[in-house]
C-alpha cells in the first residue's frame, strides 16, 4: 500500500527531466574532459563516442518529456510552452552543440599550440562551469525564483569572463603566421566551445525572462 | 370543450415545456470558464454538463415554478399569455443560443412580457415602477460583475500569484484553483438544471394527474433535453464565452467564484441579478485588469443585450393572437 502511495508521487515529466539533465551533465563532463585530454596530447575517438552517445540518449529522453508534456490536455498552456521552450533550446544549443564540439574534435587534425594551452584549459573549465550552473539554475526554476534569478546572473558573469578568454586566445592566434589551416582550425574550435557558453547564457536569460513573467502573470 | 382539445393543448405544453428546457439548455454558459482555462476539454464539459442537468433535473426539478409576469403586468394573466411569454422567450433564447451569445433568460422573459402587456393594454398595462426596477439591476448587473471580478483578481494576483516561487508551486496552485472552481461549477449547474427545469415542468403540472404522478420520468425527459440543448447549440456559447479572454484555473476563479456568490445573494433577497450579463461582465473586467489586449466577441454580447428586450417582446406581440386562438381563455 505504501508503494502505490509512494509511486503514484512520482511525476513522469519530473522524472524524465532529472534524466535528461543527467545525461546532459554527462554530456558535459565528457567533453571538459576530451578537450583537456587534447590539450595534454591524447584524445581518444572512442571517448568522444560516449559525448556523442550521450547526446543521442538525450534526444531520446527530449522525445519522451516532451510526448508526455503534449499529453496533459488540462496543463496550463503558456507553461507547456515554455517548458516545450527550454527543453528544445537547452537540447538544439548546449546538448547538440555538445556533440558538434566532440564531432568536430574527431576530425581535428592538429594539437594545441603551446601557448594558448592554458587558454583552452580555462575556457574549457569556464564551459564546464556554466553548463553546471545552467542545470542548477533550471532545476531551481522549479522550485525557488529568487535562487534562479541570483543564478542567472552568476552565468551571465561567467560568460563575460569567458569571452575575455576566449578573445586573448584568438588575439594569440591571429598572431601568428605560417600554418593557416591550423590558426583557422583552432580559432574555429575555440568559437565552438565560446559558442556552447554563449548559447547558456542566452538560456539563462530566458529564464530570468520566465522568473520575471510568472508572478506578474 | 372536448376532451381531444384539452388533450391537444396538452400536448402542446408538454412540447413548449420540451422546448423552454432545450432553449434553456442551449443558452446556459455555467461551463463557459471551465472551458476556457482548459480545466475540462469540450468533450468532458458536455459530458459533466449532461450528468449534472439530469441529476438537478431530478433531483431539484420538483420545486414549483415562478409565476409567470407577476408583478410586471397590470393585466389579467391569462394561459394564452403565458404561453406566449413561453414561446417567445424560448425562440428568442435559441436565436440567440445558435449565434453562441449568452442573453438573461429572465430578461429575454420581461421582454415578452412588456410586449404583451404593451398590447393588451398600452402604457397602463405594465407595472412601470416594476420595469424601471428590474432596468436598474439590469444595468447594475454587469457593473457589479466587472468591478467584483477586478478587484479579486487584483487581490489574488497580489497575494496569492505574486508570492508562488518556483514554476511548481505555480502549477499546484493552479491545480488548487482548478478543483475549487470545478466544484463550484457543478454546484452551479446541479442547481440551475433544478432551478430551469421546475420552471419548464411548471406550466404542465397541475395539467394532467398522468404527470403529476409520473413526475420523476417527465423529470428525466426535461433534464435530457435541457442538456441536449447544452449539448447541440450550448457548446458554441461555451466556447464563446470560455474564450472571450485568456483564462486560466486562478483567473476563471476571480470572474467565476464572486459572481457566483453574489448572484446567490442577489437571488436569495429577491434582487433580479442576471448571471449571464454579470458573467461575461466580469470575463471584460477580469480583461481588463490582465491588461488582456481585447476581449473577443464582447461587442457582440452587449448588443444581443440591448436587441433582448425589444426583441422578445416583437415575438411575443407576433405570437400572441396565433396562439390566443389556439388557447381559448
Amino acid at each position: 500500500m505504501k508503494l502505490k502511495i509512494t509511486r503514484s508521487k512520482i511525476n513522469p515529466l519530473d522524472e524524465i527531466n532529472k534524466e535528461y539533465l543527467s545525461e546532459a551533465k554527462c554530456a558535459f563532463g565528457l567533453l571538459f574532459n576530451e578537450i583537456n585530454d587534447l590539450c595534454q596530447g591524447h584524445l581518444e575517438d572512442e571517448d568522444l563516442d560516449k559525448v556523442i552517445n550521450c547526446e543521442q540518449k538525450c534526444d531520446r529522453l527530449k522525445e519522451k518529456y516532451i510526448e508526455i508534456l503534449f499529453k496533459n490536455k488540462r496543463g496550463l498552456p503558456f507553461l507547456i510552452e515554455d517548458r516545450y521552450h527550454i527543453i528544445n533550446t537547452i537540447d538544439k544549443k548546449i546538448v547538440g552543440r555538445c556533440e558538434l564540439v566532440a564531432r568536430f574534435l574527431q576530425v581535428f587534425p592538429f594539437d594545441i599550440y603551446k601557448d594558448i594551452i592554458d587558454g583552452i584549459a580555462d575556457l574549457n573549465q569556464k564551459f564546464l562551469n556554466i553548463s553546471e550552473e545552467l542545470i542548477k539554475c533550471l532545476e531551481l526554476v522549479e522550485n525557488n525564483f529568487d535562487e534562479a534569478y541570483k543564478k542567472t546572473f552568476e552565468i551571465e558573469s561567467m560568460r563575460r569572463n569567458a569571452r575575455e578568454i576566449k578573445f586573448n586566445i584568438t588575439g594569440i592566434l591571429y598572431k601568428k603566421k605560417g600554418d593557416d589551416l591550423r590558426i583557422y582550425l583552432t580559432s574555429k574550435l575555440v568559437q565552438h566551445i565560446y559558442e556552447i557558453i554563449n548559447n547558456a547564457e542566452e538560456i539563462s536569460d530566458y529564464l530570468r525572462g520566465l522568473i520575471i513573467k510568472y508572478p506578474s502573470k | 370543450m372536448s376532451e381531444i382539445i384539452v388533450f391537444s393543448i396538452f400536448i402542446v405544453f408538454i412540447v413548449i415545456s420540451l422546448l423552454i428546457a432545450f432553449a434553456i439548455g442551449a443558452n446556459d454558459e455555467t461551463f463557459a470558464t471551465v472551458y476556457g482555462s482548459k480545466t475540462l476539454t469540450l468533450k468532458e464539459v458536455l459530458l459533466l454538463a449532461t450528468i449534472f442537468a439530469i441529476l438537478g433535473a431530478l433531483i431539484l426539478g420538483e420545486a414549483v415554478s415562478k409565476t409567470i409576469g407577476k408583478g410586471v403586468l397590470n393585466i389579467t394573466v391569462s394561459d394564452a399569455i403565458t404561453i406566449t411569454v413561453l414561446v417567445s422567450t424560448t425562440i428568442w433564447l435559441i436565436i440567440s443560443s445558435a449565434f453562441g451569445l449568452p442573453i438573461s433568460t429572465t430578461h429575454a422573459t420581461i421582454g415578452s412580457i412588456i410586449g404583451i402587456g404593451l398590447m393588451g393594454g398600452g402604457y397602463f398595462g405594465l407595472n412601470w415602477s416594476s420595469i424601471i426596477e428590474m432596468g436598474f439591476w439590469w444595468i447594475l448587473s454587469p457593473i457589479i460583475g466587472y468591478v467584483v471580478t477586478y478587484g479579486v483578481y487584483k487581490i489574488i494576483h497580489k497575494h496569492i500569484i505574486n508570492k508562488l516561487n518556483g514554476l511548481k508551486q505555480f502549477e499546484k496552485a493552479e491545480k488548487i484553483f482548478a478543483v475549487l472552481l470545478l466544484g463550484t461549477i457543478c454546484w452551479t449547474a446541479f442547481s440551475r438544471s433544478g432551478n430551469d427545469c421546475s420552471n419548464a415542468v411548471g406550466i404542465v403540472l397541475g395539467g394532467s394527474q398522468g404527470i403529476s404522478n409520473n413526475l420523476y420520468i417527465f423529470l428525466l425527459i426535461i433534464g435530457i433535453f435541457f442538456a441536449f440543448g447544452i449539448i447541440s447549440l450550448g457548446r458554441n456559447l461555451i466556447k464563446n464565452v470560455g474564450t472571450m479572454t485568456e483564462l486560466r484555473p486562478s483567473t476563471a476563479f476571480a470572474a467565476e467564484i464572486p459572481t457566483t456568490i453574489i448572484l446567490f445573494i442577489g437571488t436569495s433577497l429577491g434582487i433580479p441579478l442576471s448571471g449571464s450579463h454579470m458573467l461575461v461582465a466580469s470575463l471584460i473586467g477580469l480583461a481588463k485588469a490582465q491588461h488582456a489586449p481585447k476581449t473577443k466577441n464582447s461587442k457582440k454580447v452587449v448588443l444581443i443585450w440591448f436587441l433582448t428586450f425589444p426583441m422578445a417582446a416583437i415575438v411575443a406581440i407576433g405570437l400572441f393572437y396565433p396562439i390566443s386562438l389556439l388557447i381559448p381563455t
